[in-house]
């Protein structure tokens, strides 16, 4: 009859396998953050790329470098296959409510109609109709030439601001190129939108919509005046809408780019199609980017694996010595040394994931704004992961090898010694 | 299995630390037989040879010159992969600080050198239990080693050196860890156990009481042997 054994036979844990799993761990955690953060922020911009109203976009150098837009918008217009041309103007400015505090804001100068069909799906999250900015065309102060005359100082904000600033549609507010009352005007709230971030991302907390000619006036940027010399009429970008089957063939596309070109020699025209190859592109070249970063982890995680499974091989060089001597074959002592690898290494990719996973978490929760942001978009692709381990196991493959080799060139008789 | 095989050295020195000078002659052109079943004692001073011939015999070292032969075949000159699957099949080894894996539990120890021929986990455990049955230590079989006497270590360590059933069994200071009382039950396992399987036995020792039990008594001094005593059946 067998006898119970009394507790505390085996050996304790090895806090060196520990410190491995660890080093593993970290190494993994670091590509899991990079990949699926960087990989999610791509995906999404392509999709939102994909989910626009336009077609074409026309980009001009530097900020503000289109000039003439309210023209190009009539001769983009008047392009067969054209549906909706949509300069936009992106500009700083102050912002003082009743309270009289000044907020820096992004101020998006749009023609309402025209921004609204050039949206596509997304804006149906934000705005239902046309931006409610007086006139929907924003031409007739405009066409007057010196931007004076039945103008609509209108501004539509977000609501996280009319919350912070207790504003309600109806107010009045000043705005100012800076926080001070110079060159401020007076504008009225006639509307809020809800950031949604997947549209504004986490720069629609500080947004607000003013009619393009308005920010123009408002930053010196405006249409100077017939005959005045300078002619500003600045703006970003012209994102252009297409219509029926214009919208969707990629040669009438390709025939509007060129017609779009050949008005507009000096900017830049580009499809959707090449934007999206592009961001793919370059978030291909980021990604290798991040793989090299996350190698240089790897590589100290593998260092740190092989040392302590040499260090392994020598603290047990006896016990692999009386193996050896009792004739168990090089591969069964080799096998149990992979065996250990691949737990540790096993152990460290699992652990790895998991703290990416978590350490990603924990950035959409408490990272500055636009970590949050950018961790709320993290894509976790199981094939990623399950490359990522096997990588992981790969390394602990070779880290064994490393190990296997000190311990079958021990001298036996040494060995035993 | 080799039970039974006559083994021989034919004129084997070995040489540590290169052939020049600086090289430590261990052993030097020795000449030996050993027919099947002999119990054997080798004996001499410390630094004489008796474990590198030990090591010799058992494959766990090379002659620098010389031949080590099974039945007439020199086994010294196969590859490391040769000399291994020659051990396990056909040599125990008892050494004195018994050598077991301190991670591995009594049943596991005699198990190991079985996993390499027998795939049956079942069968692997009946010969480990019967070997631990024969050694006095059956009902101990889940015991670590670290859980065990010095005593109790050794007869493991001897249970794991037959369980292959080998031709030939080397203990080196079979009894150099244990007290008298111990080391005297040892020595009537190894003794029963060497008639009872007629395996032969060679044994390297200091002490009389060990060598007073065999047949044959080697003397090695300055690798060289001294004296080679058979006593009559």
């Amino acid at each position: 009859m067998s006898e119970r054994p009394p507790p505390g036979g085996r050996k304790p844990g090895s806090l060196p396998g520990l410190l491995a799993v660890v080093a593993m761990a970290a190494a993994i955690t670091l590509p899991v953050v990079l990949l699926s953060v960087g990989g999610g922020v791509s995906s999404h911009e392509i999709a939102r790329l994909q989910a626009s109203g336009y077609q074409i976009v026309v980009s001009g150098p530097g900020t503000a470098g289109i000039d003439l837009a309210h023209q190009r918008v009539v001769q983009i217009g008047a392009i067969p296959g054209v549906g909706a041309v949509s300069p936009t103007l992106t500009m700083p400015i102050d912002l003082r409510g009743p309270g009289g505090r000044w907020v820096p804001l992004l101020a998006e100068g749009i023609i309402p109609s025209a921004y609204y069909a050039t949206l596509g799906s997304t804006a149906s999250q934000v705005f239902s109709a046309p931006p409610n900015l007086g006139d929907p065309t924003d031409m007739i102060h405009y066409q007057n030439g010196s931007y004076e005359g039945p103008v609509s100082p209108d501004v539509l904000i977000n609501t996280t601001l009319a919350q912070d600033d207790h504003l309600t549609v109806g107010d009045s507010v000043t705005l100012a190129p800076a926080a001070n009352d110079s060159g401020a005007v007076t504008y009225t709230v006639t509307g809020t939108f809800n950031v949604v971030s997947s549209l504004f991302s986490t720069s629609g907390n500080y947004g607000i919509f003013l009619p393009l000619s308005n920010l123009q006036v408002l930053t010196g940027l405006a249409r100077t005046g017939p005959g005045a010399g300078t002619l500003l009429d600045a703006a970003d970008s012209i994102h252009v809408g297409l219509t029926g089957t214009a919208s969707t063939s990629p040669t009438q596309i390709d025939r509007v780019e060129a017609a779009i070109h050949a008005l507009m020699p000096y900017y830049g025209v580009s499809t959707l199609s090449q934007e999206a190859s592009q961001l793919e592109g370059a978030a291909s070249i980021l990604n290798g980017f991040y793989l090299v970063l996350s190698s240089v982890g790897l590589a100290i995680g593998f260092v740190f694996l092989t040392l302590v499974l040499v260090r392994r091989v020598e603290a047990e060089r006896r016990e692999i010595g009386i193996r050896r001597a009792l004739g168990l074959p090089a591969r069964s002592i080799a096998a149990t040394i992979v065996a250990r690898a691949v737990v540790l290494g096993g152990m460290g990719a699992l652990l790895g994931v998991a703290s990416g996973v978590v350490t990603v978490t924990l950035l959409a929760r408490v990272g500055s704004a636009p970590v949050q942001a950018a961790s709320r978009l993290a894509l976790f692709e199981p094939m990623q992961l399950i490359a990522l381990a096997l990588g992981a196991l790969a390394l602990a493959g070779l880290a064994s090898a490393v190990a296997v080799r000190r311990a079958l060139r021990l001298p036996l008789p040494e060995a035993l010694r | 299995m080799t039970s039974g095989a006559t083994i021989e050295l034919a004129g084997v020195t070995k040489v540590y630390g290169g052939s020049g000078p600086a090289g430590v002659r261990a052993l030097r052109g020795i000449n030996l037989r050993f027919r099947p079943g002999q119990y054997v004692s080798i004996e001499g001073p410390s630094g004489c040879g008796k474990t590198t011939l030990l090591n010799l015999l058992g494959l766990i070292d090379t002659p620098t010159e010389g031949e080590v032969r099974w039945e007439g075949v020199n086994v010294a000159d196969g590859s490391e992969r040769e000399r291994a699957r020659f051990r396990l099949r056909s040599i125990g080894f008892v050494f004195q600080r018994f050598y077991l894996l301190p991670t591995l539990t009594v049943r596991e120890n005699v198990e190991l050198p079985l996993r390499p021929l027998i795939r049956g986990r079942a069968e692997r455990r009946a010969r480990a239990a019967q070997l631990l049955e024969s050694v006095g230590l059956g009902a101990r079989a889940g015991f670590y080693p670290s859980q065990l006497s010095g005593g109790e270590e050794q007869r493991v360590a001897i249970a794991r050196a037959l369980v292959n059933s080998p031709g030939l069994l080397l203990a080196d200071e079979p009894t150099g860890e244990l007290d008298s009382d111990n080391a005297g039950k040892v020595l009537d396992l190894l003794e029963a156990l060497h008639r009872e399987r007629q395996t032969t036995l060679i044994v390297v020792t200091h002490n009389p009481e060990v060598a007073r039990r065999a047949r044959r008594h080697l003397t090695l001094r300055d690798g060289r042997v001294e004296s080679d005593v058979r006593e009559e059946a």
